[in-house]
């Protein structure tokens, strides 16, 4: 464990080194603005094999701006014995599960970071305790699926996405993967490239979003008849799943990414320009409003009248829109300020209340805009007249694709329960 | 848009007749949506005798959306923020109250108004409208006071 020390990153430079070697102060540039990189102790073993730096050893030489350049401490074990002997030390009680950890680098070296996987062994270890049996189960059926998801790309031709998981990251970061134990036997495609050697020129993949849809796109086309292997299209898509958790298709309710959640917030705000003013009115209750031709009642006592709200002077015989209150508009004007707030410009009633009655009796109340009665109205004018205000509608769209992706699974289940559970249902309950 | 339109017969309007104490120009000739205004301190109040420069400006969204009220002119007033923006909060422009039949006469008068019996429940300057409900003669003393070192 001595053998890898501290890491030390310098701020000024961006210099890497082992604190062992060079001490606190940067070699580099001499800074003293310098970070202690500390490496948690590892915790799943106490064997010292894996933790030897291979540096030392290989012909790649110490690097001093970088002496972790090809650092690989968890190169994968060359012999099955080797693999045995760790399935026996890391999980003396389990059955032979699949341990395995990857390391992610920036190009420059600067960042690191690692993942440890565990997963379950799909047989028991002979000898050893007696481990959940849904576990391994579930992670082979895991790994077929995504082997059988890789396949079906191969298949299809597709050279820029395979199975190799670490085109998931953005281009340009390194990645060194090193199962330590031996793996299911289903999963032996998820094994990952040697960090070694040169790799297949893979075009970049945008991002998370782009990736779920190419998937996606190859489940909707009919083209399954090569397939072999595991059968990973019954029931919805899992990827159409995960696709909808991350909001490639933006209708979900829930949000999973930074930017996602930076969209809501500004549709938030967007919404609340207004405070607490009144809603928009919807555009059939705009058009249903009555229209009238100019009378010699309309004009007043000095014959004159405009429109307040373009303060144009209105002639006898123009055709303008009342609204319920009486008061009446040119219908561009009046529509222009009734899509952002569905109340009249000069006494402020809501133009939903029926005409006739006068506001603030119980028959028509008052709408004040901030007030939660405005809710009443609304509703009421949804039942009676049958129109639907904007914000139901809205909802109603919202909702619909969630009622489609459920109908799209139950078909496929034949009734047998929708969403994620009918999928997990087909996959660990059902035939596999 | 039809907003131009009403914005020139609002101005046209405004100068012609224009109210007490109230002149009306534009910022700049070629903009009808920024406003330079000209406000006597009415009589009577602290402010009498000075002689402030407002800026109204319209957004594009007018009549639908209501104009802002700013003080260019240093004023000592509850309603008016006490910083180089100079904001006047006046509740008829409040996007919730706001309507577009108001014009802008009617926004210049309440201004007007608002000085001569300022809002210190509406304040945005607690300090001063604290100053104003319990001591009243300090706070005409500094009004006075500003308005002869700044708007005169």
């Amino acid at each position: 464990m001595s053998e890898v020390g501290d890491r030390m990153f310098c701020h000024a430079c961006g210099g890497v080194w082992l604190r062992d070697e060079s001490g606190l102060t940067c070699p580099h540039c001499a800074s003293d603005f310098t970070e202690i990189i500390e490496i948690p102790p590892e915790e799943t073993h106490d064997d010292p094999p894996e933790l030897e730096p291979i540096d030392r050893t290989s012909p790649h030489h110490f690097n001093p701006l970088d002496p972790l350049a090809d650092h690989n401490p968890w190169a994968r074990p060359e012999s099955p014995e080797e693999r045995g002997e760790y399935g026996d030390s890391f999980f003396a009680g389990g059955g032979s599960p699949a341990y395995s950890r990857r390391l992610y680098r920036s190009p420059d070296g600067r960042f690191t970071f690692s993942s440890t996987t565990i997963g379950g062994g799909s047989s028991p270890h002979p000898g050893g305790g007696q481990p959940n049996p849904l576990v391994p189960m579930m992670v082979q059926s895991l790994d077929m699926i995504f082997q059988g998801l890789a396949e079906t790309y191969n298949h299809q031709g597709h050279q820029g996405l395979s199975e190799d998981p670490s085109h998931m990251g953005s281009p340009g970061w390194g990645e060194s993967h090193s199962p330590r134990a031996s793996a299911p036997p289903g999963a032996e495609g998820l094994f990952p490239r040697d960090a070694n050697a040169p790799q297949p020129m893979v075009p970049p993949v945008g991002n998370l979003a782009e990736l779920l849809d190419a998937f996606r796109t190859d489940f909707g086309a009919p083209r399954r008849g090569g397939i072999r292997g595991p059968h990973v299209m019954t029931g919805p898509n899992p990827l159409a799943i995960l696709s909808t958790l991350f909001n490639a298709d933006h209708n979900g309710d829930a949000v999973y990414s930074q930017e996602e959640l930076d969209r809501v917030i500004s549709q938030l705000v967007d919404q609340n320009v207004n405070g607490t003013a009144a809603p928009p009115a919807s555009g059939t209750a705009i058009h249903n409003l009555p229209k009238k031709k100019i009378d010699q009642q309309m004009l007043g006592t000095d014959g004159k009248a405009e429109c307040s709200i373009c303060m144009e002077a209105v002639d006898l015989g123009t055709e303008v829109t009342v609204l319920p209150c009486t008061h009446w508009f040119h219908f561009p004007c009046i529509e222009a300020w009734l899509s952002q707030h569905n109340t009249c410009p000069h006494c402020r009633r809501g133009i939903d209340s029926a005409g006739g009655t006068g506001a603030g009796t119980s028959e028509n109340p008052v709408v004040i805009p901030d007030s939660p009665e405005q809710v009443a109205p609304q509703r009421r004018r949804s039942s009676v007249l049958t129109v639907r205000s904007g914000r139901s509608s809205r909802s109603a769209e919202a909702r619909e694709p969630v009622s489609r992706r459920t109908s799209r699974s139950d078909n496929s289940h034949g009734g047998g329960g929708g969403g994620i559970s009918g999928w997990v249902w087909s996959r660990f309950g059902g035939s596999s | 848009m039809g907003s131009q339109k009403r914005i020139a017969k609002e101005l046209g309007e405004l100068v012609q007749s224009p109210p007490d104490g109230i002149t009306v120009e534009l910022a700049d000739e070629s903009n009808l949506y920024d406003w330079k205004v000209h406000m006597e301190g009415p009589e009577g109040s602290p402010f009498e005798k000075g002689r402030f420069l407002i800026k109204l400006t319209l957004p594009t969204g007018y009549p639908f959306k209501p104009p802002s009220v700013s003080f260019a002119t240093k004023i000592y007033h509850p309603n008016v923020t006490n910083d180089d923006k100079g904001s006047m909060c006046l509740g008829m422009l409040r996007p919730d109250e706001w309507k577009p039949s108001s014009k802008i006469s009617a926004v210049l008068e309440f201004a007007r108004q608002l000085l001569a019996e300022p809002m210190p429940d509406d304040a945005v300057e607690g300090r001063i409208a604290e100053q104003y409900k319990n001591d009243r003669k300090r706070y005409e003393e500094i009004a006075r006071d500003w308005t002869r070192k700044h708007a005169t």
